[in-house]
């Protein structure tokens, strides 16, 4: 671009008024948006180029003064350590389980209440609406005592299913706001339609509404999965035991008792790239989609 | 009897009830699950809050359980010197980290707006700051503004020459946590403002060229104008959700140097922990007030907004 600019300028005559901001509006721009694309690549890929970085540094270079841009030698002797110090398999067989769960039961859930918000007319349906939306603005820490305690006389702490009730019902009000906006713009004539050739209302929801609304469906379910996969919180306080705890738990346990540095850094770099790993290929994946679920379920 | 043979065969209550009656019966079941899930795991748990608030409970202690003590975990708050220094430091992190999320979310949205050959690029990897787990990132940042190891630290001190200490200093561990959660959410906030950004039709930029703006008039005079609601409503959701976050601080710093970070999430955390159910009760209620009047003032907001447009 800036050597096309520059060839430009040697045939434009210099003299010519306004020359400057014609080029300017011609090249300038965008070369100017060139510039900030640079800008904002560094910002955000900066963090992740220090954590693979340090994840394949053999630990002794990396308490290095100043620190180790690149390793000497890159060795995966980091991973090999992570996967000794916790349980890798069986947490992240458990954060798999914690995430598809609480994402499919969230998704049929919130698809099912967005349907009868939606379409169907009855007393009292905005109060609930506005009930179901309002209480994402409920803190999870200021309920988390009386729910350890209600988890505990139901069995549930320490369960697959227990995590999976709490996280299912914390994405449900988002996920019924983008849900009902997306019903919303069906047309209902094809369900009245359906309704006037005598399909009933199990048919039409099953056969008529779903397919319309499968990549929606699917949308919530790949941003659900996400957010489950990151939440820290849930799983720390009501995952003790090796069965249930989660990756982002698994984080929080590294410890190695052989470094006076209190926080492994090697073994957590590891363990990181293997937590964003799955989460960089659903984006890869859904980009699209999952840009359009995020700004229909915050516009509406 | 034979004036009615359908109702005969067929004598289960579902076909005996009109058909406004049947929708209401099939509302009430489509949303059962969800509600059910909310009043479990929200709503119920949340009076049990509103109620262990004004008692006096720690299971260790009080056998007899919750002891009714009025106003006194109030009060107590009122004096805790680690409460008031979270409710401080909560508020200027949140209003901080919002103000920069929208300002920088606006410049991010206009790039991801602007016709370039990359741009499918950089509305691939504007998702990817949201959506990694914030514990990697709290951990990660912990480990790149390190004093004596980090990356930031040396990059500025070789490429800027400033020198300075983050983590260990109160006022720098605090510019540290708000700065990563402006890292971590403008990109979401981008990507809200980008759909906002797409609706304003281009025809008002060109009315505004050929009356003379510029693009710096076009954006105070039309953009910004344009996206008041969208503004206001997102700044509103990240206030809202960045007033109970506990993850990044307790991760990247656990509240410190002393209490310089902690936010008011980890001081409820800390007091459950150590079992004073009843204070951090009144803690949370503390904390849902707050999210409480920002909600109303939002609505205000948007509603003195959204009708005048």
């Amino acid at each position: 671009m800036s050597s096309q600019a520059a060839t430009r300028s040697q045939m434009s005559p210099q003299t010519q008024p306004g020359y400057r901001s014609a080029l300017f509006a011609r090249y300038g721009e965008s070369i100017l948006v060139y510039v900030c694309f640079a800008l904002f690549v560094v910002v955000i890929g900066l963090p992740f180029y220090f954590i693979f970085v340090s994840s394949i540094t053999p630990s002794t270079e990396l308490f290095n003064v100043p620190p180790t841009y690149w390793p000497s030698i890159p060795t995966l002797d980091n991973y090999a350590r992570m996967v000794e110090s916790i349980p890798f398999l069986t947490y992240f067989r458990n954060s798999v389980i914690f995430g598809v769960g609480s994402s499919a039961v969230s998704v049929i859930a919130a698809g099912m209440a967005a349907y009868a918000l939606a379409r169907i007319r009855f007393p009292g349906s905005n109060i609930i609406y506005l009930a179901l939306i309002l209480s994402v603005a409920l803190p999870q820490i200021a309920v988390l005592v009386p729910m350890f305690q209600t988890f505990n006389t139901f069995r549930l702490v320490n369960t697959h299913h227990g995590l999976i009730i709490m996280m299912s019902s914390l994405m449900l009000p988002f996920t019924i706001m983008t849900l009902v906006s997306f019903i919303k713009q069906v047309p209902a004539e094809i369900e009245e339609a359906a309704y006037i050739d005598g399909a009933t209302t199990v048919q039409i929801i099953l056969r008529v509404l779903l397919p319309l609304i499968r990549p929606a469906l699917f949308t919530m379910f790949l941003i659900n999965f996400i957010i489950s996969w990151n939440e820290l919180l849930y799983p720390l306080v009501f995952a003790h035991n090796v069965d249930t705890k989660t990756l982002s738990v698994g984080l929080t346990e590294l410890t190695d008792p052989g470094s006076t540095y209190t926080k492994p850094w090697d073994m957590m770099s590891a363990l990181s790239v293997f937590m964003i790993v799955p989460v960089l290929l659903i984006i890869l994946f859904g980009q699209r989609m999952i840009i359009s679920g995020l700004a229909r379920g915050a516009l509406k | 009897m034979s004036a009615r043979p359908h109702a005969d065969r067929r004598p289960n209550l579902f076909a005996r009830l009109s058909l406004r009656q049947r929708f209401y019966v099939i509302a009430i079941l489509l949303l059962l699950p969800a509600v059910g899930l909310r009043v479990f795991t929200a709503f119920y748990p949340f009076l049990q809050t509103a109620y262990l608030s004004f008692h006096r409970y720690n299971p260790a202690f009080d056998h007899g359980g919750p002891v009714f003590v009025g106003l006194g975990n109030f009060q107590r708050m009122s004096a805790d010197p680690v409460v008031q220094a979270s409710i401080s430091f909560t508020l200027v992190f949140v209003l901080g980290a919002t103000f920069f999320q929208l300002a920088l979310g606006l410049a991010v949205a206009h790039l991801l707006n602007a016709a370039f050959r990359l741009r499918f690029l950089s509305r691939a990897l504007v998702l990817i700051p949201w959506a990694i787990p914030m514990a990697v990132a709290a951990l990660g940042f912990r480990w790149m503004f390190d004093d004596q190891f980090g990356m930031i630290p040396d990059l500025l001190r070789s490429l800027a020459g400033v020198e300075m200490r983050w983590l260990i200093d109160p006022n720098n561990a605090k510019l540290a946590v708000t700065s990563v959660a402006v890292w971590k959410s403008t990109p979401f906030v981008a990507l809200v403002l980008l759909a906002g950004l797409q609706g304003i039709g281009r025809d008002l930029y060109e009315a505004a060229r050929v009356d003379g703006a510029n693009a710096w008039t076009s954006l105070f005079y039309i953009t910004i104008p344009m996206l008041l609601p969208i503004l206001i409503t997102t700044g509103m959701f990240m206030i809202v959700w960045q007033l109970a976050v506990f993850d990044l601080p307790f991760l990247m710093t656990g509240g410190g140097p002393g209490y310089s970070t902690t936010v008011i999430a980890q001081k409820i955390y800390l007091e459950s922990n150590s079992l004073n159910y009843g204070y951090a009760a009144s803690i949370s209620m503390a904390l849902v007030g707050i999210v409480a009047v920002v909600g109303v003032v939002g609505l205000y907001l948007f509603r003195r907004f959204d009708v005048s447009m």
